[in-house]
This record gives structure tokens, C-alpha cells and sequence, in this order.
């Protein structure tokens, strides 16, 4: 038998799947940036929403994924597909390496700190360290992907990639929730302190809460990269950091369906909005203050976790 | 020698400009624990909102001791009310909503405000008037100081003496300190809650109102965005200093200004973000609540 979550989940990835049939190539591109912003937006999610680490520096992880890829191809000529391991590895690596000696700050702390994070690596693009990431105009001409001689070169063929990206986050955030780290998670998010007399290992935890983001962010920036063939440094800027902190939480924190519904809102809807060009994110600005006031939870808020039914008695 | 007491003059300027805005941000965390993502575009709509009072009262140009009082205070008033209205519709509502959701209100109210400017005055740079103070410079032993870093030196001295007076020793200044210290029981105590919050929003908005001031004469351009990069280093000063945490503001605002202008002097100032944030980053590894912050743990 499926719930009412299962069978809205399964309109959506069939929707999702006839989608380019009916999209001209514009819509076609805004809806792979739809998918691969969506995959970001989930692996900001597991560490916002569900380590409940105040993380506000999502886009460097992404970048990061994008620049290993757009370096590796550009100047050492790998091929795509060699390149998508490290593109997941090197972003887990950084932030092993600089989340790990803050990953006690509280709240706000992090916050400002990860955004420290977000400008420093955005400062290391545009001054071209290593004369490696092409400065301010960033690197043209990545390749396509190719796979035993074949070419994934068309506009759907990037579609289809994104979405099987997706799907495949879509299974780790499932598994993500029933498995022992996505409980102990959620513990730690709810109350750290009685998770830590319970004998949770927060630091552990939350690194690796971070380590999982950075790695799903790192493949979605590839997949970014390859859709554009370019990358340039104010794609991984603080706004769109912002931007990824902020879908989350207007989609409703740790609620899948939440995610997908925060990035078609910041995402998509002001990209319909085009025509209102100067008056649209005074707009976008009052939208996201009047959802705060009337959803403050979110536009589809998780439901009370994995907490079986008869212990949620008197809870809200 | 000289370059470096010319830096360290450069840098005390802009150590006060971010002093003062850093206070915006800290009292309003200290009493209602919500980093105010708008702060730095209230002071980018105040150096906006000066240059029109300037320009449309005093068009004839001319300095005059009185033109800079009127451009001072109307601005001081408008930002003041701006950001009481900010606190009324954006953060009122969420005081009892999770804390992340105002945190996403005062982003989008930030968006607001700068879009705002925007539409108003148009995208371009617009250039502050020169004619505010006198360009007199002074030359002592070869550090040069312009009358316009004396009067912000000097002004957001007395400014920052006169709230630490304000906070620690009147009755008013008892109560904000206690609404930061616990709402509910200073509720309980007869204090008026809202009426404190907004006395906070007041003072904030309108030291934030003279720094943007400040900011016009100073650098002279102007635009619609520089409210986030300014916000964003005050922000980081306050954090620094210990947030919540007055004293600790000021001087938070002074070692980033002081550490800012010797970087770009000596160093680079392509890196300059990088810096500071990394200067950030050490701060709280070692300190955790920031330089001058308690060291209590927060309650759970």
C-alpha cells in the first residue's frame, strides 16, 4: 500500500520525467538548473535541516564541485566522467579540513564563519591562486560527457543526467532518514544535549552530516558545469549560498517535498517573473518576509520524524 | 614609520564607521538573539536618503554648520523610523517562530530595502557632495588627517561614549540590559518589552544612519549595494568583540578596521575578505563567543 507522501512523490518524478517533452530549450535549461539547485538544496538540507548546523556557506562545496570537474577537464584534459570522483571527493576533503576546527561554534557562530568560508574560497577564484581557476571570467569550453564513444550532448541528454542525479539523492535522503545516522541526526537537531548524554557523538556526527552535503554538492556542481561548459566565480557566491540556506527553510526544514516546493519558489517562480525585471526581488523580498510570518515552519513542514505513533501522545 | 601611523589612522576612521554600525547588530542580538540581515542596507538607505535631504534643502551648496546638523539628524529620524517599521513587520510577527524563520525574514527584508534604493535612485554609483565639511587637512609630523576623519573620529566617540553612559547608567538603559538578560522575567518586573525593543531599533538604526552618513562623505560613491559588504564586515566586528556584548562591539569595529587598513596597506587589498574572515575564524576558534563575549554556555 502506498501513503499519500509515496503517491504525490511518484506524480512528481513522473511529471519531472515527461517534462522535456513538452519544454522549449530555455525551459529545458531552467529545468535541469531546477533539478541539479534542487539536489544542492538537499544536501544543504541534511546539514541545515537535519544536523541542525547553521551552514550558510553551501555554495563553496558546490563550487568546488564545479571548478574540480571545469580545472580537470580544461587544463589536464581528464574526461567528464573521470572527473566526477574527485569532484565528490575533494569537496568532502575541504570540508573535513575547515569545518572540522569550527565545528563547535554554536548557532550564529557557524553561521558567519561558514559564510567566512563562502568568501575566502570565492576570493581564492577571482585572485586566481595557483593561476588554476581563471580569475573573475572563470573557465570556458568543458566538455560533454562521453561514454564509450558516445556524446551526451543535447539539451535532454543534461536533463536526464540531473534527474538521475536527483532520484539518486532522493534514495540516499530515504535511507538517510531510517539509518542510525539519520536518527541520531535528527536527535541532536530536536536536543543536542540530551543526545549527547544518550552517548551521541555530536562533533562526529555533524562532521559528517557536513562531509555527505559537500559530497552531494560537489556531484551537482559537476553536473552544473557540464550543462553550461562554463564556470565563473559569482555563480558560487554568498547569494546563492543565501539563496540555498533560504530554500530550505521556506520549503520546510528536513521535509523532502518541502525542498523540492523552496527551490521551484526561489528558484523557478522568479524566473517566470522575468517580465517585472526591476521591481521583481522587492517582490521576491516581501514574499519570502510574508511566507516567514504565515508558514514560519515552512511551506510543507516535516511531520514529527521518525518517532513511532503511540510515543507521540500530547506532542505536537 | 609614517605609513604605518597613516594606516593606523585610516584604519581607527574605518574602525569607527564599522564600530558604530557593529552596534546596530549586537544590541538588537543582544536582546532578541536574531542576527538583523537588514542592518547594513538601513545604513546604505541612510546614505542615500542624506544626499537627498542635502541636496534638495541646502542646493546652493556651502558649508554651514547648521546644513550638517539638519542632514544629520533628518536621516538619523527617517532610519530610525525605517527600522522601527522593519522591527513591526518583519520580526515582530516571528518573535515566537523559530529562530531561522526570522533570520529568513530579515534577508528578505534586506532584498526589500536594497531593491528599494534601487527603484528610488537608480542602479548607478551616485557621488556624495564634498561640500559637507571643509577640506581642510592637517599634517601632523607627516600622518595626514582630513577634517572629515576627525569629525568621524571624533563624533562616533562621543556617540559610543554617550550609549555606554545611556546603557550602564540610566534607569532606561537598566531596563534594556535586563530585557537582554531575560525577557519573560523582565516582563515580570513591569518592564515594557516592545517599548525596549523598540528604543533598541531606534538607537540602532540611527548610529547605523550616521555611519552611512559617514560613509557617503567619506568614500563619496554610493550604491544601491554596498549596504551588504558594509553590514556583512560590522557584522563580523560585532562577532569578533563578543556579540551581544556593547563594549565589545566598539572594540571588535576598531581591530577589523585597524586590521583591514594594514592589510590593504601592506599586504594586499584583493585579499582584503579573505583576511578578515580568516582573522574571524581564528577569533572563534580560540574564543568562542568572541574576544570580549561571556563564556557561559547557552541555555538549552
Amino acid at each position: 500500500m502506498m501513503s499519500r507522501t509515496n503517491i504525490i512523490a511518484l506524480i512528481f518524478l513522473i511529471i519531472m520525467g515527461l517534462y522535456p517533452l513538452f519544454a522549449d530549450s530555455a525551459w529545458l535549461a531552467i529545468g535541469t538548473t531546477f533539478l541539479v539547485f534542487s539536489v544542492v538544496a538537499f544536501s544543504q538540507d541534511i546539514i541545515l535541516g537535519r544536523a541542525g548546523a547553521f551552514h550558510m556557506g553551501h555554495a563553496a562545496f558546490f563550487g568546488m564541485g564545479a571548478y574540480t570537474t571545469a580545472i580537470l577537464n580544461v587544463n589536464f584534459g581528464w574526461t567528464i566522467l573521470a572527473t566526477w570522483a574527485p569532484a565528490v571527493l575533494i569537496p568532502v576533503i575541504v570540508s573535513f579540513i575547515v569545518i572540522s576546527p569550527i565545528i563547535h561554534l554554536r548557532g550564529d557562530y557557524l553561521l558567519v564563519a561558514t559564510i567566512g568560508i563562502n568568501i575566502i574560497f570565492l576570493q581564492i577564484l577571482e585572485n586566481d591562486l595557483f593561476g588554476l581557476t581563471g580569475g573573475p571570467n572563470g573557465i570556458f569550453g568543458i566538455d560533454v560527457l562521453k561514454v564509450f564513444g558516445y556524446e551526451f550532448f543535447e539539451q535532454t541528454h543534461m536533463y536526464y543526467m540531473s534527474f538521475i542525479l536527483l532520484g539518486i539523492t532522493l534514495f540516499i535522503m530515504k535511507n538517510l532518514d531510517s539509518s542510525k545516522f539519520g536518527r541520531a541526526m535528527f536527535y541532536v537537531n530536536k536536543d543536542d544535549v540530551a543526545a549527547q548524554s544518550m552517548g551521541i557523538n555530536i562533533r562526529y556526527y555533524k562532521m559528517y552530516a557536513f562531509a555527505i552535503g559537500a559530497g552531494i554538492a560537489g556531484a551537482a556542481g559537476s553536473m552544473f558545469a557540464v550543462q553550461y561548459s562554463a564556470v565563473s566565480p559569482e555563480a558560487f557566491d554568498v547569494l546563492q549560498s543565501i539563496m540555498f540556506f533560504t530554500i530550505v527553510l521556506v520549503g520546510g526544514s528536513a521535509s523532502l517535498p518541502g525542498v523540492i516546493i523552496g527551490t521551484f519558489v526561489m528558484f523557478v517562480l522568479p524566473e517566470i517573473f522575468r517580465e517585472f525585471e526591476t521591481a521583481r526581488y522587492l517582490i521576491f523580498g516581501l514574499a519570502m518576509i510574508i511566507m516567514m510570518i504565515l508558514r514560519p515552519r515552512g511551506i510543507w513542514p516535516v511531520k514529527f520524524g521518525n518517532i513511532p505513533s503511540f510515543l507521540k501522545k500530547g506532542k505536537k | 614609520m609614517d605609513i604605518f601611523l597613516q594606516q593606523i589612522v585610516n584604519g581607527l576612521t574605518i574602525g569607527s564607521l564599522y564600530a558604530l554600525v557593529a552596534l546596530g547588530y549586537t544590541m538588537v542580538y543582544g536582546v532578541m538573539k536574531l542576527i538583523n540581515f537588514a542592518h547594513g542596507d538601513l545604513v546604505a538607505l541612510s546614505a542615500f536618503a542624506g544626499l537627498t535631504i542635502y541636496t534638495s534643502i541646502f542646493s546652493n551648496g556651502g558649508t554651514s554648520i547648521v546644513a550638517v546638523i539638519t542632514v544629520f539628524l533628518f536621516t538619523a529620524m527617517i532610519i530610525a523610523v525605517v527600522g522601527v517599521l522593519l522591527e513591526r513587520f518583519a520580526y515582530k510577527p516571528l518573535r515566537t517562530a523559530p529562530r531561522l524563520s526570522a533570520v529568513v525574514s530579515a534577508l528578505g527584508a534586506g532584498l526589500v530595502i536594497q531593491n528599494a534604493i534601487m527603484l528610488i535612485w537608480g542602479p548607478n554609483m551616485k557621488i556624495f557632495p564634498s561640500d559637507l565639511f571643509p577640506s581642510t587637512v592637517y599634517d601632523i609630523n607627516g600622518v595626514v588627517i582630513t577634517f572629515t576623519q576627525f569629525m568621524i573620529l571624533g563624533l562616533s566617540s562621543i556617540l559610543m561614549i554617550a550609549l555606554y553612559l545611556f546603557i550602564n547608567k540610566t534607569k532606561m538603559g537598566t531596563a534594556v540590559r535586563a530585557v537582554a538578560i531575560n525577557q519573560d522575567a523582565a516582563q515580570l518586573m513591569g518592564i515594557n518589552v516592545n517599548k525596549i525593543i523598540m528604543i533598541i531599533f531606534i538607537i540602532g538604526s540611527a548610529l547605523g544612519a550616521v555611519a552611512g552618513l559617514f560613509i557617503g562623505i567619506y568614500y563619496r560613491g554610493i550604491t544601491f549595494d554596498m549596504g551588504w559588504m558594509y553590514g556583512l564586515n560590522a557584522f563580523v566586528a560585532a562577532i569578533i568583540g563578543g556579540i551581544g556584548n556593547i563594549p565589545g562591539a566598539m572594540f571588535g569595529g576598531l581591530v577589523l578596521g585597524l586590521f583591514n587598513a594594514l592589510i590593504s596597506g601592506y599586504i594586499s587589498s584583493a585579499w582584503a575578505e579573505t583576511f578578515t574572515f580568516t582573522l574571524l575564524i581564528v577569533v572563534l576558534i580560540f574564543r568562542p563567543t568572541g574576544i570580549l563575549g561571556e563564556t557561559v554556555a547557552e541555555k538549552v
